[in-house]
Protein backbone atom coordinates (compact mmCIF):
# COMPACT_ATOMS: atom_id res chain seq x y z
CA UNK A 1 0.00 0.00 0.00
CA UNK A 2 2.67 2.19 0.70
CA UNK A 3 5.03 1.42 -2.07
CA UNK A 4 1.37 2.38 -4.26
CA UNK A 5 1.49 5.61 -2.62
CA UNK A 6 4.81 6.55 -4.06
CA UNK A 7 4.21 5.62 -7.00
CA UNK A 8 0.91 7.85 -7.04
CA UNK A 9 3.26 10.62 -5.94
CA UNK A 10 5.52 10.50 -8.66
CA UNK A 11 3.04 9.99 -11.71
CA UNK A 12 1.21 13.61 -9.74
CA UNK A 13 4.55 15.35 -10.20
CA UNK A 14 5.72 13.93 -13.47
CA UNK A 15 2.55 14.96 -15.30
CA UNK A 16 2.32 18.38 -13.21
CA UNK A 17 6.10 18.84 -14.52
CA UNK A 18 5.49 17.85 -18.01
CA UNK A 19 1.92 20.33 -18.06
CA UNK A 20 4.31 23.19 -16.78
CA UNK A 21 7.05 22.86 -19.30
CA UNK A 22 4.33 22.69 -22.36
CA UNK A 23 2.78 26.34 -20.46
CA UNK A 24 6.26 27.87 -21.02
CA UNK A 25 7.05 26.33 -23.93
CA UNK A 26 5.63 29.66 -25.75
CA UNK A 27 7.73 31.60 -23.89
CA UNK A 28 10.86 29.17 -24.49
CA UNK A 29 10.06 29.34 -28.49
CA UNK A 30 9.69 33.19 -28.88
CA UNK A 31 13.18 33.94 -27.59
CA UNK A 32 14.57 30.96 -29.04
CA UNK A 33 13.46 32.00 -32.39
CA UNK A 34 14.36 35.64 -31.18
CA UNK A 35 18.18 34.73 -32.14
CA UNK A 36 17.43 33.85 -35.51
CA UNK A 37 18.51 36.00 -38.59
CA UNK A 38 15.62 38.23 -40.36
CA UNK A 39 16.36 36.72 -43.81
CA UNK A 40 16.38 33.32 -41.66
CA UNK A 41 12.99 34.15 -40.43
CA UNK A 42 11.10 35.46 -43.18
CA UNK A 43 11.86 32.74 -45.32
CA UNK A 44 10.42 30.56 -42.43
CA UNK A 45 7.22 32.20 -42.00
CA UNK A 46 7.06 32.14 -45.51
CA UNK A 47 6.14 28.55 -45.45
CA UNK A 48 2.82 29.00 -43.41
CA UNK A 49 -0.44 28.51 -44.63
CA UNK A 50 0.42 26.61 -47.42
CA UNK A 51 -2.19 24.13 -47.52
CA UNK A 52 -0.53 21.15 -49.67
CA UNK A 53 -1.14 17.71 -48.29
CA UNK A 54 2.61 16.53 -49.22
CA UNK A 55 3.87 20.14 -47.76
CA UNK A 56 4.94 20.63 -44.33
CA UNK A 57 7.09 23.18 -42.51
CA UNK A 58 10.22 22.44 -40.78
CA UNK A 59 9.88 21.78 -36.86
CA UNK A 60 12.41 23.70 -35.34
CA UNK A 61 12.79 24.39 -31.37
CA UNK A 62 16.25 26.64 -31.98
CA UNK A 63 17.67 28.86 -34.69
CA UNK A 64 19.72 27.85 -37.32
CA UNK A 65 21.87 30.00 -36.79
CA UNK A 66 22.73 32.39 -33.73
CA UNK A 67 22.06 35.88 -34.53
CA UNK A 68 21.13 39.44 -33.18
CA UNK A 69 20.09 40.50 -36.38
CA UNK A 70 16.12 41.14 -35.47
CA UNK A 71 17.28 42.70 -31.95
CA UNK A 72 19.76 45.31 -33.87
CA UNK A 73 16.68 45.73 -36.08
CA UNK A 74 14.00 46.64 -33.48
CA UNK A 75 16.36 48.19 -31.12
CA UNK A 76 18.72 50.17 -32.98
CA UNK A 77 17.91 50.57 -36.96
CA UNK A 78 13.74 51.06 -37.36
CA UNK A 79 12.09 52.40 -33.86
CA UNK A 80 8.67 51.34 -34.26
CA UNK A 81 8.53 48.30 -32.81
CA UNK A 82 10.45 50.71 -29.61
CA UNK A 83 7.90 53.96 -29.92
CA UNK A 84 5.17 51.21 -29.24
CA UNK A 85 6.97 49.90 -26.18
CA UNK A 86 7.53 53.15 -24.33
CA UNK A 87 3.64 54.38 -25.60
CA UNK A 88 2.82 51.07 -23.96
CA UNK A 89 4.97 51.77 -20.78
CA UNK A 90 3.55 55.47 -20.00
CA UNK A 91 0.43 54.27 -20.00
CA UNK A 92 0.81 51.34 -17.51
CA UNK A 93 3.06 53.30 -15.47
CA UNK A 94 0.25 55.91 -15.32
CA UNK A 95 -2.67 53.66 -14.55
CA UNK A 96 -0.91 52.13 -11.96
CA UNK A 97 -0.21 55.31 -10.73
CA UNK A 98 -3.30 56.54 -10.47
CA UNK A 99 -4.55 53.07 -8.99
CA UNK A 100 -2.17 53.51 -6.39
CA UNK A 101 -3.04 56.56 -5.32
CA UNK A 102 -7.20 55.81 -5.29
CA UNK A 103 -8.09 52.19 -5.07
CA UNK A 104 -6.63 51.16 -1.89
CA UNK A 105 -7.89 54.38 -0.45
CA UNK A 106 -11.26 53.32 -1.29
CA UNK A 107 -11.42 50.20 -0.41
CA UNK A 108 -10.04 51.02 2.91
CA UNK A 109 -13.20 53.20 2.79
CA UNK A 110 -15.19 49.83 1.90
CA UNK A 111 -14.19 48.10 4.52
CA UNK A 112 -13.08 49.98 8.09
CA UNK A 113 -15.77 52.79 7.92
CA UNK A 114 -18.82 52.81 8.74
CA UNK A 115 -21.53 54.76 7.08
CA UNK A 116 -24.88 54.95 5.68
CA UNK A 117 -25.38 53.47 2.08
CA UNK A 118 -21.38 51.38 2.03
CA UNK A 119 -22.73 47.93 1.38
CA UNK A 120 -24.96 49.69 -1.12
CA UNK A 121 -21.88 50.98 -2.88
CA UNK A 122 -19.86 47.63 -2.42
CA UNK A 123 -22.77 45.69 -4.38
CA UNK A 124 -22.87 48.42 -6.79
CA UNK A 125 -18.77 48.00 -7.70
CA UNK A 126 -19.30 44.21 -7.75
CA UNK A 127 -22.35 44.71 -10.64
CA UNK A 128 -19.91 47.02 -12.70
CA UNK A 129 -17.31 43.86 -12.28
CA UNK A 130 -19.33 41.79 -13.97
CA UNK A 131 -20.41 44.53 -16.47
CA UNK A 132 -18.68 44.20 -20.17
CA UNK A 133 -16.66 47.40 -21.28
CA UNK A 134 -19.18 48.01 -24.16
CA UNK A 135 -22.09 48.69 -21.76
CA UNK A 136 -19.99 51.90 -20.77
CA UNK A 137 -18.10 52.26 -23.51
CA UNK A 138 -20.02 54.67 -25.79
CA UNK A 139 -20.98 57.14 -22.74
CA UNK A 140 -17.86 57.02 -21.89
CA UNK A 141 -17.04 58.10 -24.87
CA UNK A 142 -18.85 61.30 -25.39
CA UNK A 143 -18.38 62.03 -21.56
CA UNK A 144 -14.50 62.16 -22.53
CA UNK A 145 -14.94 64.44 -25.93
CA UNK A 146 -16.93 66.55 -23.55
CA UNK A 147 -14.15 66.70 -21.55
CA UNK A 148 -11.83 67.31 -24.57
CA UNK A 149 -9.50 63.90 -23.62
CA UNK A 150 -11.30 61.84 -26.74
CA UNK A 151 -7.55 60.91 -28.32
CA UNK A 152 -5.94 61.69 -25.98
CA UNK A 153 -3.55 59.58 -23.81
CA UNK A 154 -5.89 59.91 -20.90
CA UNK A 155 -8.92 58.58 -21.91
CA UNK A 156 -7.63 55.35 -21.62
CA UNK A 157 -5.77 56.36 -18.98
CA UNK A 158 -8.32 57.60 -16.44
CA UNK A 159 -11.45 55.49 -16.41
CA UNK A 160 -8.91 52.47 -15.60
CA UNK A 161 -8.14 54.10 -12.52
CA UNK A 162 -11.26 52.98 -11.08
CA UNK A 163 -11.19 49.57 -12.37
CA UNK A 164 -14.30 47.93 -9.99
CA UNK A 165 -12.41 44.47 -10.04
CA UNK A 166 -8.92 45.73 -7.71
CA UNK A 167 -11.88 47.73 -5.76
CA UNK A 168 -12.86 44.08 -4.88
CA UNK A 169 -9.75 42.61 -4.55
CA UNK A 170 -8.34 45.19 -1.96
CA UNK A 171 -11.39 45.27 -0.19
CA UNK A 172 -11.45 41.74 0.02
CA UNK A 173 -8.36 40.97 2.02
CA UNK A 174 -8.84 44.95 4.08
CA UNK A 175 -12.12 43.11 5.59
CA UNK A 176 -10.45 40.26 6.97
CA UNK A 177 -7.76 42.87 8.81
CA UNK A 178 -8.41 42.25 12.50
CA UNK A 179 -10.54 45.72 14.03
CA UNK A 180 -7.93 45.37 16.98
CA UNK A 181 -5.20 46.86 14.40
CA UNK A 182 -7.42 50.00 14.04
CA UNK A 183 -8.19 50.23 17.74
CA UNK A 184 -4.55 50.01 19.10
CA UNK A 185 -3.46 53.07 16.66
CA UNK A 186 -6.67 55.15 17.42
CA UNK A 187 -5.60 54.73 21.23
CA UNK A 188 -1.89 55.54 20.65
CA UNK A 189 -3.29 58.52 19.09
CA UNK A 190 -2.69 57.76 15.07
CA UNK A 191 -5.71 59.52 12.88
CA UNK A 192 -7.31 58.30 10.00
CA UNK A 193 -4.67 59.05 7.68
CA UNK A 194 -1.53 58.35 9.85
CA UNK A 195 -3.10 54.74 10.36
CA UNK A 196 -3.88 53.96 6.71
CA UNK A 197 -0.25 54.93 5.64
CA UNK A 198 1.78 53.53 8.55
CA UNK A 199 -0.67 50.72 9.27
CA UNK A 200 -2.92 49.51 6.79
CA UNK A 201 -0.81 49.69 3.66
CA UNK A 202 2.13 48.04 4.90
CA UNK A 203 -0.17 45.04 6.50
CA UNK A 204 -1.78 45.12 2.77
CA UNK A 205 1.30 44.31 0.87
CA UNK A 206 0.72 40.87 -0.51
CA UNK A 207 -2.55 41.94 -1.76
CA UNK A 208 -1.48 45.47 -3.17
CA UNK A 209 1.40 43.38 -4.87
CA UNK A 210 -1.05 41.26 -6.37
CA UNK A 211 -3.55 43.88 -7.38
CA UNK A 212 -0.37 45.94 -9.06
CA UNK A 213 0.99 42.12 -11.02
CA UNK A 214 -2.59 41.71 -12.07
CA UNK A 215 -3.44 45.09 -13.35
CA UNK A 216 -0.02 45.00 -15.13
CA UNK A 217 -1.12 42.37 -16.88
CA UNK A 218 -4.17 44.02 -18.19
CA UNK A 219 -2.59 47.37 -18.95
CA UNK A 220 -0.22 45.32 -20.88
CA UNK A 221 -2.46 44.07 -23.03
CA UNK A 222 -5.26 46.73 -23.14
CA UNK A 223 -6.93 46.58 -26.93
CA UNK A 224 -10.55 47.62 -26.69
CA UNK A 225 -10.03 50.82 -24.94
CA UNK A 226 -7.25 52.07 -27.24
CA UNK A 227 -9.40 51.09 -30.35
CA UNK A 228 -12.86 52.79 -29.06
CA UNK A 229 -10.88 55.95 -27.43
CA UNK A 230 -8.37 56.41 -30.25
CA UNK A 231 -9.63 56.07 -33.56
CA UNK A 232 -7.77 58.83 -34.37
CA UNK A 233 -4.31 59.08 -32.81
CA UNK A 234 -2.42 56.05 -34.23
CA UNK A 235 1.05 57.58 -32.82
CA UNK A 236 -0.79 57.11 -29.55
CA UNK A 237 -1.46 53.23 -30.06
CA UNK A 238 -0.05 50.99 -28.16
CA UNK A 239 2.43 47.85 -28.63
CA UNK A 240 -0.69 45.64 -27.54
CA UNK A 241 -2.95 46.47 -30.17
CA UNK A 242 -0.66 47.24 -33.01
CA UNK A 243 2.39 44.11 -32.61
CA UNK A 244 -0.14 42.08 -34.66
CA UNK A 245 -0.22 44.17 -37.67
CA UNK A 246 3.62 44.41 -37.68
CA UNK A 247 3.91 40.47 -36.94
CA UNK A 248 1.39 40.28 -40.06
CA UNK A 249 3.69 41.95 -42.46
CA UNK A 250 6.39 39.46 -42.43
CA UNK A 251 9.13 41.62 -40.98
CA UNK A 252 11.63 38.68 -40.12
CA UNK A 253 12.09 40.36 -36.49
CA UNK A 254 8.44 39.80 -35.11
CA UNK A 255 10.12 37.30 -32.94
CA UNK A 256 12.67 40.02 -31.19
CA UNK A 257 9.23 41.95 -31.38
CA UNK A 258 7.59 39.79 -29.09
CA UNK A 259 10.50 38.37 -26.94
CA UNK A 260 10.90 42.18 -26.27
CA UNK A 261 6.97 42.96 -25.52
CA UNK A 262 7.21 39.37 -23.22
CA UNK A 263 10.07 40.59 -21.33
CA UNK A 264 8.78 43.57 -18.83
CA UNK A 265 5.86 40.94 -18.28
CA UNK A 266 8.77 38.30 -16.88
CA UNK A 267 10.37 40.49 -15.01
CA UNK A 268 6.91 41.73 -12.85
CA UNK A 269 5.96 38.48 -12.45
CA UNK A 270 9.30 37.28 -10.99
CA UNK A 271 8.94 40.11 -8.77
CA UNK A 272 5.48 39.71 -7.79
CA UNK A 273 5.11 36.09 -7.62
CA UNK A 274 5.16 35.50 -3.82
CA UNK A 275 2.87 38.31 -3.34
CA UNK A 276 0.40 36.88 -5.38
CA UNK A 277 0.53 33.71 -4.00
CA UNK A 278 0.00 35.02 -0.66
CA UNK A 279 -2.30 37.85 -1.32
CA UNK A 280 -4.67 35.61 -2.73
CA UNK A 281 -4.36 33.33 -0.22
CA UNK A 282 -4.83 35.72 2.76
CA UNK A 283 -8.22 37.06 1.11
CA UNK A 284 -11.26 36.43 2.28
CA UNK A 285 -13.32 35.37 -1.01
CA UNK A 286 -16.64 35.13 -0.85
CA UNK B 1 -13.99 50.18 12.56
CA UNK B 2 -14.39 54.26 12.30
CA UNK B 3 -17.63 55.09 12.27
CA UNK B 4 -16.78 59.09 12.30
CA UNK B 5 -18.87 59.98 8.91
CA UNK B 6 -16.37 63.04 8.46
CA UNK B 7 -13.53 61.10 8.33
CA UNK B 8 -13.86 58.75 5.30
CA UNK B 9 -14.49 61.23 2.55
CA UNK B 10 -11.05 61.94 2.00
CA UNK B 11 -9.95 57.86 1.17
CA UNK B 12 -14.23 57.54 -0.25
CA UNK B 13 -14.18 61.06 -2.75
CA UNK B 14 -11.74 60.18 -4.89
CA UNK B 15 -12.53 56.46 -5.81
CA UNK B 16 -16.33 57.28 -5.95
CA UNK B 17 -16.23 60.87 -8.00
CA UNK B 18 -14.16 58.25 -10.91
CA UNK B 19 -16.85 55.40 -10.51
CA UNK B 20 -19.40 57.93 -10.69
CA UNK B 21 -18.37 59.73 -13.75
CA UNK B 22 -16.76 56.72 -15.53
CA UNK B 23 -19.12 53.53 -14.77
CA UNK B 24 -22.39 54.60 -12.81
CA UNK B 25 -23.71 57.85 -15.14
CA UNK B 26 -22.34 56.41 -18.27
CA UNK B 27 -24.45 53.10 -16.95
CA UNK B 28 -27.54 55.06 -16.69
CA UNK B 29 -26.88 57.48 -19.75
CA UNK B 30 -26.76 54.28 -21.76
CA UNK B 31 -29.98 53.20 -20.76
CA UNK B 32 -31.45 56.42 -22.19
CA UNK B 33 -29.19 55.84 -25.03
CA UNK B 34 -31.17 52.50 -26.06
CA UNK B 35 -34.62 53.70 -25.87
CA UNK B 36 -34.09 56.58 -28.24
CA UNK B 37 -33.55 56.96 -32.07
CA UNK B 38 -30.34 58.72 -32.18
CA UNK B 39 -31.54 61.47 -34.54
CA UNK B 40 -31.11 65.18 -34.64
CA UNK B 41 -34.51 65.08 -32.48
CA UNK B 42 -33.45 62.41 -30.22
CA UNK B 43 -37.27 60.85 -30.17
CA UNK B 44 -37.84 58.10 -27.44
CA UNK B 45 -38.54 54.64 -29.26
CA UNK B 46 -39.50 52.73 -26.28
CA UNK B 47 -38.12 49.19 -26.84
CA UNK B 48 -37.83 49.46 -30.90
CA UNK B 49 -33.99 49.62 -30.91
CA UNK B 50 -34.14 45.90 -28.94
CA UNK B 51 -36.55 44.61 -31.21
CA UNK B 52 -34.37 45.75 -34.07
CA UNK B 53 -31.01 44.37 -32.69
CA UNK B 54 -32.65 40.88 -31.50
CA UNK B 55 -34.28 40.69 -35.31
CA UNK B 56 -30.03 41.14 -36.31
CA UNK B 57 -28.85 38.24 -37.40
CA UNK B 58 -25.40 38.98 -36.57
CA UNK B 59 -26.24 40.03 -33.09
CA UNK B 60 -27.68 36.45 -32.81
CA UNK B 61 -24.59 34.84 -34.49
CA UNK B 62 -22.15 36.93 -32.14
CA UNK B 63 -24.56 36.13 -28.95
CA UNK B 64 -24.75 32.65 -29.60
CA UNK B 65 -20.95 32.60 -30.39
CA UNK B 66 -20.18 34.11 -27.13
CA UNK B 67 -22.65 32.13 -25.44
CA UNK B 68 -21.26 29.27 -26.54
CA UNK B 69 -17.70 30.16 -26.32
CA UNK B 70 -18.11 30.87 -22.67
CA UNK B 71 -20.49 27.58 -21.87
CA UNK B 72 -17.36 25.80 -22.87
CA UNK B 73 -14.50 27.97 -21.86
CA UNK B 74 -15.74 28.43 -18.18
CA UNK B 75 -16.92 25.02 -16.90
CA UNK B 76 -13.35 23.40 -18.53
CA UNK B 77 -11.48 25.60 -16.89
CA UNK B 78 -13.03 25.63 -13.55
CA UNK B 79 -12.49 21.53 -13.91
CA UNK B 80 -9.49 21.71 -14.97
CA UNK B 81 -8.51 24.27 -12.39
CA UNK B 82 -9.92 22.43 -9.91
CA UNK B 83 -8.48 18.59 -10.70
CA UNK B 84 -4.76 20.36 -10.89
CA UNK B 85 -4.88 22.34 -7.68
CA UNK B 86 -6.21 18.99 -5.81
CA UNK B 87 -2.93 17.26 -7.46
CA UNK B 88 -0.92 19.92 -6.55
CA UNK B 89 -2.23 20.02 -3.02
CA UNK B 90 -1.31 15.75 -2.51
CA UNK B 91 2.17 16.40 -3.16
CA UNK B 92 2.23 19.34 -1.04
CA UNK B 93 5.17 21.16 -0.93
CA UNK B 94 6.77 19.37 -4.11
CA UNK B 95 5.24 21.03 -6.70
CA UNK B 96 6.80 24.34 -6.94
CA UNK B 97 8.09 24.34 -10.14
CA UNK B 98 4.23 24.09 -11.39
CA UNK B 99 3.24 26.68 -9.11
CA UNK B 100 5.61 29.17 -10.26
CA UNK B 101 4.56 28.47 -13.90
CA UNK B 102 1.57 28.30 -14.48
CA UNK B 103 0.27 31.76 -13.27
CA UNK B 104 3.19 33.72 -15.55
CA UNK B 105 0.61 33.05 -18.48
CA UNK B 106 -1.72 35.10 -17.22
CA UNK B 107 0.43 37.94 -17.22
CA UNK B 108 1.29 37.77 -20.99
CA UNK B 109 0.19 39.88 -23.73
CA UNK B 110 -1.93 38.26 -26.28
CA UNK B 111 -0.83 39.22 -29.45
CA UNK B 112 2.98 38.58 -28.14
CA UNK B 113 1.77 34.81 -27.83
CA UNK B 114 -0.56 34.76 -30.54
CA UNK B 115 2.17 34.49 -33.16
CA UNK B 116 3.59 31.05 -31.70
CA UNK B 117 -0.21 29.89 -31.43
CA UNK B 118 -0.47 30.67 -35.52
CA UNK B 119 2.79 28.81 -36.04
CA UNK B 120 1.49 25.46 -34.30
CA UNK B 121 -1.95 25.48 -35.85
CA UNK B 122 -0.88 26.15 -39.52
CA UNK B 123 -1.82 22.99 -42.05
CA UNK B 124 1.95 22.41 -41.83
CA UNK B 125 2.55 22.70 -38.24
CA UNK B 126 3.68 20.70 -35.14
CA UNK B 127 0.15 20.38 -34.38
CA UNK B 128 -1.07 18.65 -37.27
CA UNK B 129 2.41 16.74 -37.48
CA UNK B 130 0.95 15.36 -34.36
CA UNK B 131 -2.39 14.51 -35.64
CA UNK B 132 -0.73 12.25 -38.44
CA UNK B 133 1.28 10.66 -36.14
CA UNK B 134 -1.12 9.34 -34.61
CA UNK B 135 -2.66 8.66 -37.37
CA UNK B 136 -5.53 11.34 -38.14
CA UNK B 137 -6.50 13.27 -40.49
CA UNK B 138 -4.85 17.00 -41.09
CA UNK B 139 -6.88 19.66 -40.01
CA UNK B 140 -7.48 23.66 -41.11
CA UNK B 141 -7.52 25.13 -37.73
CA UNK B 142 -6.94 28.45 -39.06
CA UNK B 143 -10.96 28.75 -40.54
CA UNK B 144 -14.29 28.35 -40.19
CA UNK B 145 -15.92 25.78 -36.97
CA UNK B 146 -12.15 24.46 -36.04
CA UNK B 147 -10.63 27.85 -35.77
CA UNK B 148 -12.83 27.66 -32.16
CA UNK B 149 -10.12 24.96 -30.69
CA UNK B 150 -6.63 26.95 -30.59
CA UNK B 151 -8.75 30.00 -29.05
CA UNK B 152 -10.40 27.94 -26.73
CA UNK B 153 -6.69 26.24 -25.76
CA UNK B 154 -5.39 29.87 -25.49
CA UNK B 155 -8.36 31.34 -23.15
CA UNK B 156 -7.55 27.87 -21.17
CA UNK B 157 -3.84 28.47 -20.94
CA UNK B 158 -3.85 31.89 -20.07
CA UNK B 159 -6.55 31.66 -17.48
CA UNK B 160 -5.52 28.20 -15.92
CA UNK B 161 -3.02 29.97 -13.48
CA UNK B 162 -5.14 32.50 -11.37
CA UNK B 163 -8.13 29.89 -11.21
CA UNK B 164 -5.21 27.21 -9.84
CA UNK B 165 -4.19 29.89 -7.19
CA UNK B 166 -7.38 30.53 -5.66
CA UNK B 167 -8.29 26.88 -5.37
CA UNK B 168 -4.87 26.54 -3.60
CA UNK B 169 -5.53 28.78 -1.41
CA UNK B 170 -8.46 27.77 -0.21
CA UNK B 171 -7.81 23.94 -0.06
CA UNK B 172 -4.70 24.95 2.33
CA UNK B 173 -7.06 25.67 5.13
CA UNK B 174 -8.58 22.10 5.04
CA UNK B 175 -7.22 20.19 7.88
CA UNK B 176 -5.10 17.24 6.61
CA UNK B 177 -6.69 14.80 8.80
CA UNK B 178 -9.89 14.67 7.13
CA UNK B 179 -8.20 12.80 4.15
CA UNK B 180 -6.30 10.35 6.47
CA UNK B 181 -9.52 9.57 7.67
CA UNK B 182 -11.36 9.62 4.11
CA UNK B 183 -8.40 7.20 3.05
CA UNK B 184 -8.60 4.51 5.98
CA UNK B 185 -12.43 4.76 5.16
CA UNK B 186 -11.66 3.61 1.45
CA UNK B 187 -12.54 6.54 -0.26
CA UNK B 188 -11.33 7.29 -3.74
CA UNK B 189 -9.40 10.49 -4.75
CA UNK B 190 -12.57 11.26 -6.24
CA UNK B 191 -14.87 10.50 -4.12
CA UNK B 192 -12.59 12.66 -1.87
CA UNK B 193 -12.42 15.48 -4.20
CA UNK B 194 -16.79 16.11 -4.35
CA UNK B 195 -17.71 14.67 -0.78
CA UNK B 196 -15.08 15.97 1.08
CA UNK B 197 -13.47 18.70 -0.47
CA UNK B 198 -15.91 20.51 -2.88
CA UNK B 199 -18.51 21.07 -0.12
CA UNK B 200 -15.67 22.60 1.90
CA UNK B 201 -14.70 25.04 -0.77
CA UNK B 202 -17.66 25.99 -2.22
CA UNK B 203 -17.16 29.92 -1.59
CA UNK B 204 -13.93 30.26 -3.05
CA UNK B 205 -15.35 27.78 -5.80
CA UNK B 206 -18.11 29.84 -6.95
CA UNK B 207 -15.66 33.03 -7.20
CA UNK B 208 -13.55 30.59 -9.71
CA UNK B 209 -16.44 30.39 -11.76
CA UNK B 210 -17.67 33.67 -11.59
CA UNK B 211 -14.19 34.96 -12.78
CA UNK B 212 -13.60 32.22 -15.23
CA UNK B 213 -16.95 32.99 -16.70
CA UNK B 214 -16.30 36.55 -16.90
CA UNK B 215 -13.48 36.40 -18.46
CA UNK B 216 -14.84 33.51 -20.97
CA UNK B 217 -17.64 36.28 -21.63
CA UNK B 218 -14.81 38.87 -22.63
CA UNK B 219 -12.86 36.80 -25.20
CA UNK B 220 -12.50 38.86 -28.28
CA UNK B 221 -8.71 40.07 -28.55
CA UNK B 222 -7.88 36.92 -29.70
CA UNK B 223 -10.49 36.62 -32.41
CA UNK B 224 -9.77 40.07 -33.37
CA UNK B 225 -5.77 39.38 -33.66
CA UNK B 226 -6.59 36.42 -35.48
CA UNK B 227 -9.75 37.55 -38.14
CA UNK B 228 -9.52 41.34 -38.00
CA UNK B 229 -13.30 43.05 -37.41
CA UNK B 230 -15.02 40.35 -39.42
CA UNK B 231 -13.58 36.80 -38.45
CA UNK B 232 -15.43 33.94 -39.81
CA UNK B 233 -18.63 32.92 -38.53
CA UNK B 234 -18.28 30.72 -36.03
CA UNK B 235 -15.94 32.89 -34.14
CA UNK B 236 -18.02 36.44 -34.49
CA UNK B 237 -18.18 37.23 -31.29
CA UNK B 238 -20.76 40.00 -29.44
CA UNK B 239 -17.79 42.49 -29.11
CA UNK B 240 -16.86 41.91 -32.54
CA UNK B 241 -20.89 42.96 -33.57
CA UNK B 242 -20.62 46.00 -30.75
CA UNK B 243 -17.45 47.17 -32.18
CA UNK B 244 -18.60 46.98 -35.62
CA UNK B 245 -21.79 49.06 -34.43
CA UNK B 246 -19.43 51.51 -32.75
CA UNK B 247 -17.30 51.84 -36.03
CA UNK B 248 -20.58 52.61 -38.20
CA UNK B 249 -21.49 55.46 -35.60
CA UNK B 250 -24.15 53.41 -34.56
CA UNK B 251 -24.60 54.13 -31.11
CA UNK B 252 -27.96 53.05 -31.07
CA UNK B 253 -27.25 49.85 -31.48
CA UNK B 254 -24.03 49.42 -29.43
CA UNK B 255 -25.62 49.85 -26.52
CA UNK B 256 -28.89 48.29 -27.08
CA UNK B 257 -26.74 44.88 -27.43
CA UNK B 258 -24.32 45.70 -24.44
CA UNK B 259 -27.45 46.31 -22.46
CA UNK B 260 -29.26 43.00 -23.67
CA UNK B 261 -26.28 41.34 -22.81
CA UNK B 262 -25.86 42.96 -19.25
CA UNK B 263 -28.95 41.54 -18.25
CA UNK B 264 -28.25 38.29 -19.47
CA UNK B 265 -25.43 38.63 -17.69
CA UNK B 266 -26.85 40.02 -14.92
CA UNK B 267 -29.46 37.31 -14.71
CA UNK B 268 -26.83 34.62 -15.10
CA UNK B 269 -24.72 35.84 -12.24
CA UNK B 270 -28.32 36.23 -9.99
CA UNK B 271 -28.80 32.44 -10.57
CA UNK B 272 -25.42 30.85 -9.80
CA UNK B 273 -25.51 33.03 -6.62
CA UNK B 274 -28.95 31.87 -5.76
CA UNK B 275 -27.70 28.54 -6.45
CA UNK B 276 -24.58 29.13 -4.35
CA UNK B 277 -26.72 30.07 -1.48
CA UNK B 278 -28.93 27.33 -1.57
CA UNK B 279 -25.78 24.62 -1.99
CA UNK B 280 -24.20 26.10 1.41
CA UNK B 281 -27.45 26.04 3.29
CA UNK B 282 -27.92 23.21 2.38
CA UNK B 283 -24.78 21.44 3.67
CA UNK B 284 -25.35 23.25 6.85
Amino acid sequence: MHKNRGVKFALTCALLFVLALAMLLPMVQTFLYSFSSIEDMKAYMKTRGNYDDEVWMDSRLSPNMFSLGQYYQILITDNTVLHLFVNSVVYTLLILLGQALIIPAMAFALSKFRFPGRDGLFFIVILLMLLPFQVTMVPNVLTLRTMGLLNTRWSVVLPMWFAPFYIFLVRQFMVSLPGELIEASSIDGAGTVRTYVNIILPVCRPILGAAAALSFADCWNLVEQPLTYLTQADALQPLSTMFNQLAKENTGFEFAGAALYILPALFVYMFFQEDILSGIQLTEMK
Amino acid sequence: MYTRKRYVLPFLLPGLAGILVFYIVPFIGGIWYSVTDGSYRNAFVGMQNYLNVWQNPMFRLGLGNTMFLSLICAPLLWLFSFVLSLLLNRIRPAGGFFRSSVLLPYLMPSSAVLIIWLLWFDFGGPVNRLLTALGLERVVWLEGTALRLPIILMFLWKNLGFCVVIFVAALQAIPEPLYEYATLEGATFRQQAFRITLPLIIPSAFLVFILAWINAFKIFKEVYFIGGAYPDEPVYTLQNYMNNMYAKLNYQNVTTAAYSFAVIVFALFGLLFFLQKRAQRGLN
